[in-house]
């Protein structure tokens, strides 16, 4: 390889990036750390306080209300995307027409946008416009319509996780195929000629061999929950009595609306303090698994 | 999809990943479960596409249909009339259609301009430090974008940056970049080393290698960065509000958010709506109906590690 | 598209770019005003302007009216600002306090028409005796009634509620007819419909809601729980229909007009729309009332225009505010599009004339009040706000009224502290 030429050649390629990153990432996330200090309006005079934006938070029944919710949101949805996009993938894993087909109708949400994505469910979910009630009345599976949004909180989330397992579920199935693809081929023979049923084979062999790629997905996903922000924003909008804001709703609405700045500062370092712990944890996992 | 055996390539060739996943699966199938599985992907497909379906319809409805409660399943008659007020809703579609095709065409630029040489020189180099510097590039994952909007609006105003597509290109590629750079970095990583060490024997310098050997083998994975950095820009609705100034320059996911209140107090112009989503759904659809193929591999050796 | 690109990027792209933007027009006033707001209302100004001063004609962009603070902040903290401002009137206070706004009462106070400009949007207008803005346009709150339903319930169209028992009692009897028809309407998840609507029943019974600032002591009044109980009482009773509770102001307006609603308090914007949407139906207006029999109260809503400090455009700013308290442009395009005239002595037009139900509603300018405070949006019109939690908490809850209203005060002081 190139490792006889100077690694200096190679930093040179990562250059621009870095330079980037350092430029529109970091130096804005040392601003905000610094703004985690202070109290500003944006419209009046900055105040240094120290850390009383986090004392602030550590005292504010909506930090935890929020943070709860995300939790909830996460550990709710993780285990259904992953258990449907594997079962999909097992289904569709075999290159046939019929099955290649269905994979990419199962991808096609996960490439519109998830502001369009969630406009759409939110009309799908509309009390009086919405498909979705009058096909349940005509189906009598209910009798009169729901209030999926605004009313009651875990109404409105399973509606918004319906919304986003229908939206993400393709991306786990792709790479869940993927990882199915990879699994040398003597291993199921030799598995068929043991006379292992389908479903044994599922769980001896393609799930241990395709755990890196189920540990890959579930950390994707758990971020990505964890930052949820665009669906709550737009279908729930907090409602009922801010149960259904999540953290990253929390911290929108102090630094935009609000004006309160260092406390969505503050609010934004603590949430992602708390998904860096996720990750090594996750990390650490993955790391076990390899071994 | 017949990128998939390159995909989950790195020395595998096509015929055996067929076979070996036949083996796994296949075999066992007989008849009745043959129409099992059929049913299933059926019933998998209508759930999937039924709500882009009714979408679709809905935008096609006249005015007052597309108001009505309950709502109709299919339009009575076809008509165009949301479509109309979208086009000609404030600066016009055309505006807003631009725009926002000039901040994604911009951002796949910059992310490609950027992560290609990034993801080659942190898969094939030396580097000290390896490690922490893929950390730095990564740490957009773990941070809410939207806490970062406000000092980077105050950054852009020095730099004249503000109320421009490049500005807001940029916010869209700082957004996407870690993404990018991890699918870049293992799509040169799965290029077999026999084929650049034959180069550099031929005495070809490492840039030559990059373009001669390397690029031809990752294009799906170019391909997948483009899709996904376009996808992020065309939808992305907090930081285009921010860094736009002028009706002029705004987006096409601003309009889908004023046509929430749109009616005269702020009501819900349910047509116009449809119309938007639609017509923001079919750019995304055909960059990945068109491309299909080579992102699947992208995704595919980029992701599995 | 105007492209401010820095030296600093040179790139061939960039200077492409920059080749096919088309130049700003230099000569254009930029104004910013909400989206959803009185859109028609302020394109019709706006039109009727650049009709007349094609010279210097205004570009107008509407901000989604959730984000409108935040981007005026933006805006003013980088220097980077409109020329124009309309912004929602209860802003008004926030910005001027902060100084963020051009002082503007040298160049109007010999202005006759100031003298009879709407005086909620004055008030919010004006911070320690100095005026930064003027009256864009007006919405005031009213009791609009079904008279088609009054009769069917055998109710006496002509004789409105006044108290909200009569409001209970006629509601119970409208909604006993049964069928999709309900006797009430109240709004279960918008902040801002509800310090529109029912915010006035509590003024009207004496109470006070918004805390002015740091020192001023927030929800006073018996007239809180009195309200809160009532409504709580409504709901119980099936007066309103469910789905009221997932109202977040998007259909609002258009509940009225549906025919299936007895009474609500709704605005003025109503008239027009519920013709519009259902021609046959006859309808009535009244005052908003509160627990006794004759008291009203009414919440006087719309934009204010102001001028942001760093605008380099302020005389023809000062032009346009000027325009729009005209006579000309009072009866022309306010009354000529039956919405409310900004100035008090002008509602006495032809077109008010012809259409007896304007002139109901104006009646209610007289007894409007509008907030004043510098945490409006945090405090009463955030979807997530003390003020709306209040409610749905009086609305949909069983929990003890006294322990709402007290958690309510704590959070507004709280904020009103901040």
């Amino acid at each position: 390889m190139h490792s006889k030429t100077s690694s200096y050649v190679g930093l040179l390629y990562v250059a621009p990036a870095l330079a980037f990153v350092l430029t529109f990432t970091v130096y804005p996330l040392v601003q905000m750390v610094w703004m985690s200090l202070h109290n500003w309006s944006l419209i009046a005079a900055k105040k240094f306080i120290g850390f009383g934006n986090f004392v602030k938070a550590w005292n504010d029944p909506q930090f935890w209300t929020s943070l709860e919710f995300t939790l909830k949101y996460t550990i709710l949805i993780t285990p259904v995307l992953m258990v449907l996009g594997y079962l999909i993938a097992l289904l569709t894993a075999e290159n046939r027409p019929l099955r290649q087909f269905t994979r990419s109708v199962v991808f096609a949400p996960v490439v519109i946008g998830l502001g369009a994505s969630s406009l759409l469910w939110y009309w799908l979910f509309s009390y009086d416009f919405g498909l979705i009630n009058r096909a349940l009345m005509d189906l009598g599976v209910i009798a009169k319509p729901v209030v999926w949004f605004g009313a009651d909180a875990d109404i409105a989330l399973g509606a918004v996780i319906v919304s986003i397992v229908w939206k993400v579920v393709g991306f786990g199935t792709i790479l869940f195929v993927a990882a199915i693809h990879a699994i040398p081929g003597e291993i199921g023979e030799a598995a068929m000629v043991d006379g292992a049923s389908y479903w044994q084979r599922v769980r001896r062999i393609t799930l241990p061999l395709t755990a890196k790629t189920i540990l890959l997905v579930t950390l994707v996903s758990v971020i990505g929950s964890l930052l949820a922000f665009d669906q709550f924003y737009i279908m729930t909008a907090g409602q009922p009595r801010n149960l259904t804001a999540t953290s990253v709703f929390l911290i929108y609405l102090n630094s935009f609306p609000y004006l309160k700045l260092g406390y969505g500062a503050a609010l934004s370092l603590i949430l992602a303090g708390i998904i860096l712990v996720c990750t090594c944890l996750q990390m650490l996992l993955s790391r076990r698994s390899h071994a | 999809m017949s990128a998939f055996g390159e995909a989950a390539g790195r020395g595998m060739s096509r015929t055996s990943a067929q076979h070996h996943a036949q083996g796994l699966v296949g075999r066992l199938i007989n008849g009745r479960q043959k129409y099992l599985v059929a049913a299933a992907c059926v019933a998998v497909c209508t759930v999937m596409l039924l709500p882009l379906v009714a979408s679709v319809l809905a935008s096609l409805k006249s005015t007052e249909e597309a108001a009505a409660a309950p709502p109709t399943y299919i339009p009575r008659g076809l008509s165009l009339d949301s479509y109309e007020r979208l086009w000609n809703y404030q600066a016009g579609l055309p505006v807003y259609f631009s725009n926002s095709l000039g901040a994604a065409g911009l951002t796949i630029l910059f992310c490609l301009a950027l992560t290609i040489p990034a993801g080659y020189g942190l898969a094939k180099f030396r580097i000290p430090g390896k490690e922490a510097l893929f950390v730095v590039l990564l740490l957009g994952l773990i941070v809410p974008y939207q806490a970062l909007l406000t000092p980077l609006f105050f950054l852009f105003v020095q730099l004249k940056l503000h109320n421009s597509l490049v500005g807001l290109a940029i916010v869209h590629t700082a957004i996407q970049l870690p993404f990018s750079i991890y699918v870049m970095r293992n799509a040169f990583e799965a290029v077999p080393r026999e084929l650049e060490e034959a180069a550099i024997m031929d005495g070809c310098n490492s840039f030559q290698v990059l373009v001669h050997i390397c690029l031809p083998a990752v294009v799906p994975a170019i391909i997948t960065v483009s899709l996904f950095a376009f996808i992020t820009s065309w939808n992305e609705l907090l930081a285009a509000l921010v860094i736009m100034n002028k009706d002029s320059s705004f987006t096409l996911p601003l309009i889908l958010a004023a046509a929430r209140q749109q009616t005269s107090i702020g009501g819900t112009d349910w047509g116009m709506l449809q119309a938007g989503i639609t017509i923001s759904i079919i750019p995304c659809m055909a960059f990945y109906l068109l491309l299909q193929k080579y992102y699947m591999a992208g995704l595919l050796s980029g992701a599995v590690k | 598209m105007s492209l401010q690109l820095s030296t600093r990027c040179r790139s061939a792209l960039a200077g492409l770019l920059a080749m096919v933007a088309l130049p700003a027009m230099a000569e254009d006033l930029q104004m910013w005003e909400r989206s959803g707001g009185n859109a028609g209302m302020v394109d019709a100004l706006v039109a009727a302007w650049n009709e007349k001063n094609p010279d210097r004609k205004i570009n107008l962009t509407y901000i989604p009216h959730t984000e409108m603070v935040p981007k005026i902040a933006q805006a003013i903290a980088s220097g980077e600002v409109p020329d124009l401002m309309g912004m929602d009137l209860i802003y008004g206070p926030q910005f001027e306090a902060a100084g963020q706004l051009v002082d503007i009462t040298d160049k109007v106070k010999d202005w006759p028409e100031l003298k009879t400009a709407v005086q909620g949007h004055m008030a919010v207008s004006t911070y320690e005796g100095r005026l930064y803005g003027v009256p864009l346009y007006a919405d005031v709150s009213a009791l609009f009634y079904n008279k088609d339903l009054f009769r069917k319930a055998g109710l006496d169209p002509e004789k409105p509620p006044t108290s909200l028992a009569e409001i209970r009692e006629y509601a119970d009897k409208i909604t006993a007819l049964g069928g999709d028809v309900k006797g009430y309407f109240l709004p279960g998840s918008c902040a801002g419909c509800n310090i529109f609507t029912v915010g006035p029943l509590m003024w009207a019974s004496g109470a006070t809601i918004e805390p002015r600032d740091a020192n001023d002591e927030p929800l006073q009044g018996d007239g809180v729980k009195e309200v809160l109980q009532w409504a709580r009482d409504m709901i119980k009773a099936g007066n309103v229909h469910e789905d009221a509770r997932a109202e977040t102001g998007e259909t609002f307006h258009l509940r009225f007009g549906s025919g299936k609603i007895g009474m609500m308090g709704t605005g003025n914007f109503n008239i027009t729309l519920a013709k519009e949407q259902n021609p046959s139906m006859d309808f009535g207006i009244a005052l908003l009332p509160g627990v006794k029999s004759g008291q009203v109260s009414s919440f006087a809503g719309g934009d204010i225009v102001t001028i942001p400090n760093g605008s380099k455009r302020i005389d023809d700013a000062i032009d346009f505010m000027k325009f729009l308290l005209s006579d000309e442009t009072q009866v022309e395009v306010y009354a000529k599009m039956l919405n409310m005239t900004t100035r008090g002595d002008m509602t006495d037009n032809k077109y008010f004339q012809a259409e007896p139900k304007v002139q109901q509603v104006a009646k209610a300018i007289a007894v409007a009040e509008t907030p004043y405070t510098l945490k409006f949006f945090e405090l009463i019109n955030s979807p997530q706000g003390p003020w709306l939690q209040m409610l749905q908490r009086a609305y949909y809850e069983d929990t003890d009224l006294d322990t709402i209203i007290s958690e309510a005060k704590a959070q507004m002081k709280a904020i009103a502290a901040e």
